[in-house]
């Protein structure tokens, strides 16, 4: 070897260049193997669908998907020997698994829509439910009592969890402990704890003993507990994402450890923070077992945290699925149509914050 | 080097400075940090207080029977048909959830073009996002006449399987219904942690194995299962404590019996110890079913406490193993 300097820039940029993967060439041969196996036992099932009496799951699960692998097996024997069988059948299981989800998924959104749609008005979303029965028409009433009581409790299980949720996550990344595997270990145990314990927990610990009656505060205090794994976990990952040469220089500039907290690492991180508590609000906003323990539920429009029973977005649902009148119904959908629209708002914000410089 | 005497490099946050605001901030801080322990323990022992009571007047039958007679002198209680139930139904989500979640993630990772895989990542997180009341009252209206069919089908052509039978001809209410609602709360949470742990697995060894001639399938096997293993198998155990705890979903779409369904899945009734609680609730007739429905809630909680601090222990011990 001789003894050469490199000049980096002569260098082709290995790490700009897409790996060449010369064992994944298409030939033409595959390619119509592959167009083959995907056409004929669609063309064959659409054809059986429109000229037999065979009920459609059966025709899909029955005679499409039997006759999909076979094909793709095929396809694959075809162009890469036995070897191939294997693979065909993990492709087409693949695909049908998220072909699966997503019909689903679909199937969700597209009810919601459908059958949501014809509630929503502006009156629906302001007015609340005084004189209302499950019998009256659909152009009186409405959820404004049940948005705002949602609103209510999940403020009050904000102010709660927001602060102990983001002191745990600066426990672990900025005080550092000798029990940070610990408190690490405590977070994700409690966010397995199931709502209605959650509920129940209130309800025993507060309620039947008398210290608070069924109300805002109950039900925000049992939606906070499970809100707080949610914020501890998210702001503790966003802290992390702090360099650690903003602490070092602002320890060193001779602040004092809160102050360097307070002052340099959580703005430094605000947007994640915001994050956390989006997405604390998102995974207990349409929680209902707590707030049937602990909230109860009301016609009317309550802003008092405690004295009485407060309705909230998911109880009102949940007290209109099953009765027996079509306006009901409807109102029930129109209430998770507003109650999902509320989580994919809160849902795409966490996203485009997140896209920021710290979130990622 | 060695006589220059270097300081080590200090750790940066381990204590407070001799300022006594400091101090103050570490002690708040830290109590703040054990509140989840406080709630933990606070809910074990609150329930549990509850639980002791019910333990001296119905024994340890309350675990093993299955009753709910409230008005009789005296009353009797037994959960052991919705403990059985909660499992059944999460075996049943298990069953339709795990592959549904593998295959798809394996899609996602392997199969699927960048920016297909990275919107499917989204529709995935949204349909974590699914508050469970909503797909309950999906699964009421939309799914129960769907799912009505399915199951007169299975009933009809593999009726001779035993789970499959069905006496009542009634085939709403079942547990297939509830697991597979279930399932559809698992299929995102499964779903994410295994795609997150598939792409993790290293590239330079998928691409080594599809040099060496190693089809998908073979490559699947022998790296990138083995590889995510204990995060898979933590993933499934963190949905199905999710499972285990659900309520609202599957008080829409299963029939609570006071009677232990064993394994007949599309017959009509079944139990599930979360549901039982709310559907109680509803029409309460005094302190001590109170205190029974307390019970049964110490009992959700012990079992899905223990289904998660196994999952966590796995998923953590694997973290550290791949790190």
């Amino acid at each position: 070897m001789t003894t050469q300097t490199l000049d980096p820039t002569a260098l082709p940029n290995l790490a700009e260049q897409r790996p060449q993967r010369p064992w994944r060439k298409r030939t033409p041969r595959f390619k119509l193997a592959v167009v083959l196996a995907v056409i004929i036992p669609a063309v064959v099932t659409w054809f059986l669908w429109q000229t037999s009496t065979i009920p459609t799951p059966v025709l899909l699960v029955a005679i499409y998907l039997p006759m999909q692998l076979i094909a793709s097996t095929l396809a694959s024997i075809v162009t890469r020997g036995r070897r191939g069988i294997a693979d065909s059948i993990v492709i087409v299981s693949a695909i049908g698994a998220t072909v699966f989800s997503l019909v689903i998924l679909l199937s969700l959104i597209g009810a919601l829509i459908v059958r949501g749609w014809k509630a929503l008005s502006p009156s629906f979303l302001l007015q609340n439910n005084i004189y209302i029965s499950p019998s009256t028409p659909l152009e009186y009433g409405g959820i404004g009592h049940a948005v705002l009581g949602t609103a209510l409790i999940v403020f009050l299980a904000s102010l709660v969890a927001v602060p102990i949720g983001i002191a745990t996550a600066i426990y672990i990344t900025e005080v550092r402990g000798r029990a940070v595997p610990y408190v690490r270990f405590f977070v994700q145990s409690m966010s397995g704890v199931p709502s209605v314990v959650a509920g129940l927990f209130i309800l025993t610990t507060l309620i039947v003993t008398g210290a608070l009656t069924q109300s805002a505060l109950a039900g925000g205090l049992a939606y906070a507990i499970l809100m707080l794994p949610t914020v501890a976990r998210t702001a503790e990952e966003v802290l992390r994402l702090v360099p650690d040469e903003l602490r070092t220089g602002a320890l060193a500039l001779g602040s004092t450890r809160a102050r360097t907290v307070f002052r340099v690492v959580l703005p430094a991180a605000r947007t994640g923070i915001v994050t956390a508590i989006i997405l604390g609000i998102a995974r207990i906003i349409g929680e209902t077992a707590p707030l049937l323990l602990a909230a109860g539920n009301s016609d009317q429009t309550i802003l008092n945290p405690t004295g009485s029973p407060v309705a909230s977005l998911p109880t009102y649902i949940f007290n209109n699925v099953a009765l027996p009148y079509p306006d009901a119904v409807t109102r029930a959908w129109g209430a998770a149509l507003a109650l999902m629209i509320f989580v994919a708002i809160l849902f795409t914000l966490a996203r485009v914050l997140s896209r920021g410089r710290l979130g990622r | 080097m060695a006589d220059l005497d270097v300081q080590e490099r200090r750790n940066l946050s381990a204590s407070a400075t001799a300022h006594r605001g400091d101090r103050i901030f570490n002690r708040t801080i830290t109590t703040a940090a054990f509140s989840a322990l406080f709630v933990l323990a606070g809910i074990a022992i609150f329930l549990g207080a509850q639980t002791i009571p019910v333990l001296q007047t119905q024994g340890l039958s309350f675990l093993t029977t299955t009753a709910w007679d409230i008005n009789t002198d005296p009353p009797t209680a037994g959960i052991w048909g919705m403990l059985y139930g909660s499992v059944l139904l999460a075996v049943v989500a298990l069953v339709i959830a795990v592959p549904a979640s593998l295959m798809m993630s394996i899609f996602m990772v392997f199969l699927a073009p960048k920016k297909l895989a990275s919107m499917l990542t989204n529709l995935i997180d949204l349909m974590a996002a699914i508050p469970s009341v909503i797909l309950g009252l999906w699964a009421f209206y939309v799914l129960n006449p769907t799912a009505e069919v399915w199951q007169q089908l299975l009933n009809q052509y593999l009726g001779w399987i035993p789970i499959f039978q069905n006496a009542s001809g009634n085939f709403l209410g079942t547990p297939f219904i509830a697991g597979f609602v279930l399932a559809i709360m698992m299929i995102p949470i499964v779903t994410s942690v295994t795609r997150e742990v598939l792409s993790r697995t290293p590239p330079d060894l998928v691409n080594a194995s599809e040099a060496l001639g190693c089809s998908m399938w073979t490559m699947l096997r022998y790296v990138a299962l083995p590889y995510g293993r204990g995060g898979i198998v933590g993933g499934i155990m963190l949905g199905l404590g999710r499972a285990l705890g659900e309520t609202i979903a599957v008080f829409f779409v299963l029939k609570i019996v006071f009677d232990t369904n064993w394994y007949n899945i599309i017959e009509s009734g079944g139990g599930s110890v979360a549901t039982l609680i709310v559907s109680r609730f509803g029409e309460i007739s005094g302190p001590y079913e109170l205190q029974l429905l307390l019970a049964s809630g110490f009992f959700l909680f012990i079992m899905t406490l223990i289904v998660n601090v196994l999952a966590n222990l796995i998923v953590n011990r694997t973290g550290r193993l791949q790190k």
